[in-house]
């Protein structure tokens, strides 16, 4: 069976402006991936090649097999999609969104789309111009999952949720796979991808730069290695050691990321003579503010692409 | 697995008219005030018509300045039936508001829903994009019937103020309105796809209108303008004069050809573009 996703050198540019450039990824049948980035750096826009909302200026893209550009109509049938800043229509309540949908994609058993209105709490009845963030992205959820898709691509999906409800809907993430289908799912939250994703994908200014499964990573991320000090000391000497990059020094403590053995490292501490020294376990929040950490300090949040 | 809806993979879109009923669920206000007002004024123009029907100063005022007349649409005598309803309905106020009713729905129905986001989710359905624009177009020509329908009832109801004008060339003078409103509906619209701009496409599709409008009026009195009419969807629709001598063959065909022209267009144009 093909991959659930599958593409090759897929580019896509605006003009000037660079959408995404070379992207290579392989999505498993039945798997949770997780595609990492900062605002900007590309998430949506491979998204939007993915479902054949746009054009690639170069490169291949397969969805469940077919070509999204070709096939669209067959790809769209087993796919469902949650965009990343969902936008409804305001006059309309979110019952008359989820029966238009319905209908429109012929669903003829409300039974599951139900459940999932009443699992997530859904607020039908009012005009979605009056709904906060969170109820919106509520029936995004729905619309995505109610066909119950081979495939579902959530762009930023727990965007607006409260933390019980980001709980739920990893529960239902795990059903989903479970049910032998794939999941899609970007997210600028590396709490929220390790958490559910199997694999993952990270996205730097529009290039993949790394794609793993979690636990790999993981087993790759740098500790974090704090020292405490009585007074200044000489920064230059840890810098020196492979492997090892200075986080932050405040008030005499010194907090290093760490990959790699850390005998050398103790052995320049010992010689500063720290008066405390704590060690964290490998932090894949750290390898992933390694990636794009010059991104998230030079532009800040954005508006995704 | 187990499915509730098995989703129909190979579906060659979505319901019939889907989308169609959508947009037309969302504009029912403006489609409903629209059709209103214009009855509204309608019934007004004919019912003050008996109290202008002799007065002679209005045809004096025409022959002074025929070219300023020709400027708001206003050609041959005014205090004749055919000539009372064009000078203040179908040379003028009506093909005006068509065109703003259906500039504004077809900017906005794939390029203002674009920019919004609203369209991502109705794209991401099982369904083509020609698709998708012939719905667009459906919904473009039947939001502008209710105004086209009651301001027809409105004007018949004029016989019975002296304002008595055939009811097959009535029908000729409306239907090429409303074919003149789709036409500039689906300008917008593929200006609209092609531009990614609601705002692109309102105006340069009311340039287009007004230069068009300006053309047809002028080309009656200034001769060098004249040759310029042919160009102008206005000239199809109104220039003619369809409340007096009925549509001609050529001028329909003009104007339904010029719409399947701009609906082709748009077909083509949406298949390339970049949807958000």
């Amino acid at each position: 069976m093909a991959d659930a996703v599958a593409t090759s050198k897929l580019t896509k540019t605006f003009g000037r402006r660079r959408g995404v450039i070379d992207v290579d990824l392989r999505v498993r049948r039945g798997e949770v991936f997780g595609f990492l980035g900062p605002n900007g750096a590309g998430k949506s826009t491979t998204i939007r090649l993915l479902l054949g909302l746009y054009q690639p200026t170069s490169g291949d893209v397969t969805v469940l097999g077919r070509d999204p550009l070709a096939d669209g109509v067959a790809i769209r049938a087993r796919v469902g999609y949650l965009p990343g800043e969902l936008a409804l229509f305001p006059r309309l309540t979110g019952r008359e969104h989820l029966d238009w949908f319905a209908r429109a994609r012929a669903i003829r058993s409300t039974k599951y789309r139900d459940e999932l209105v009443d699992r997530f709490g859904v607020e039908l009845d009012r005009p979605v111009r009056a709904l906060s963030k969170g109820n919106r992205q509520k029936i995004g959820i729905v619309l995505a999952f109610m066909h119950r898709p081979e495939l579902l691509v959530l762009d930023e999906p727990t965007s607006g949720l409260d933390p019980l409800l980001q709980d739920e809907f990893a529960r239902l993430l795990r059903e989903t796979a479970a049910d032998g289908r794939t999941v899609f799912l970007s997210s600028h939250e590396l709490d929220e991808v390790q958490r559910i994703a199997d694999r993952v994908a990270i996205i730097k200014e529009g290039r993949i730069v790394v794609t793993d499964g979690v636990e790999q990573l993981r087993r790759s991320a740098p500790r974090t290695v704090e020292f405490a000090f009585e007074r200044d000391v000489d920064l230059a000497a840890f810098s020196a050691i492979e492997g090892v990059r200075l986080l932050e020094n405040v008030d005499h403590r010194v907090r290093l990321a760490l990959s790699g053995a850390i005998a050398p490292l103790l052995r320049v501490a010992a010689e500063l003579e720290p008066v405390d020294m704590t060690a964290r376990p490998a932090d894949l929040e750290e390898l992933f503010l390694t990636y794009y950490r010059d991104d998230a300090r030079t532009t800040g949040p954005r508006d995704d692409m | 697995m187990t499915c509730d809806t098995p989703a129909s993979a190979d579906r060659a879109g979505i319901g019939a008219l889907d989308v169609t009923l959508l947009d037309l669920r969302l504009r029912r206000r403006a489609i409903l005030g629209y059709a209103v007002g214009l009855a509204v004024y309608t019934l007004a123009v004919v019912a003050i018509y008996p109290s202008f029907k002799g007065d002679t100063s209005l045809d004096k005022l025409m022959q002074s300045d025929p070219t300023l007349m020709a400027a708001f649409g206003v050609t041959g005598s005014l205090t004749s039936p055919v000539g009372w309803l064009n000078a203040n309905i179908f040379n003028n106020f009506l093909p005006v508001v068509a065109v703003i009713v259906a500039i504004g729905y077809g900017a906005w129905c794939v390029a203002g829903q674009d920019e919004s986001g609203a369209l991502a989710p109705v794209a991401a359905l099982p369904l083509t994009r020609p698709n998708l624009v012939a719905q667009k177009c459906v919904a473009l020509a039947v939001q502008l019937a209710p105004t086209m329908a009651l301001t027809f009832c409105c004007v018949l109801l004029g016989r019975f103020f002296q304002l008595d004008v055939g009811v097959g060339r009535l029908i000729a003078a409306t239907v090429s309105i409303w074919l003149l409103g789709v036409g500039f509906g689906l300008l917008a619209l593929l200006v609209g796809v092609l531009a990614g701009s609601r705002g692109m496409a309102i105006g340069v599709s009311s340039a287009v209108a007004a230069a068009a409008y300006l053309i047809s009026s002028f080309a009656a009195t200034i001769s060098w303008i004249r040759p310029a009419r042919f160009a102008s969807p206005f000239y199809w629709a109104v220039g003619a004069d369809p409340l007096r001598g009925g549509l001609g063959v050529g001028h329909f065909a003009a104007l339904v050809g010029l719409a399947i022209l701009l609906l082709a267009g748009a077909m083509v144009a949406m298949r390339r573009a970049d949807l958000h």
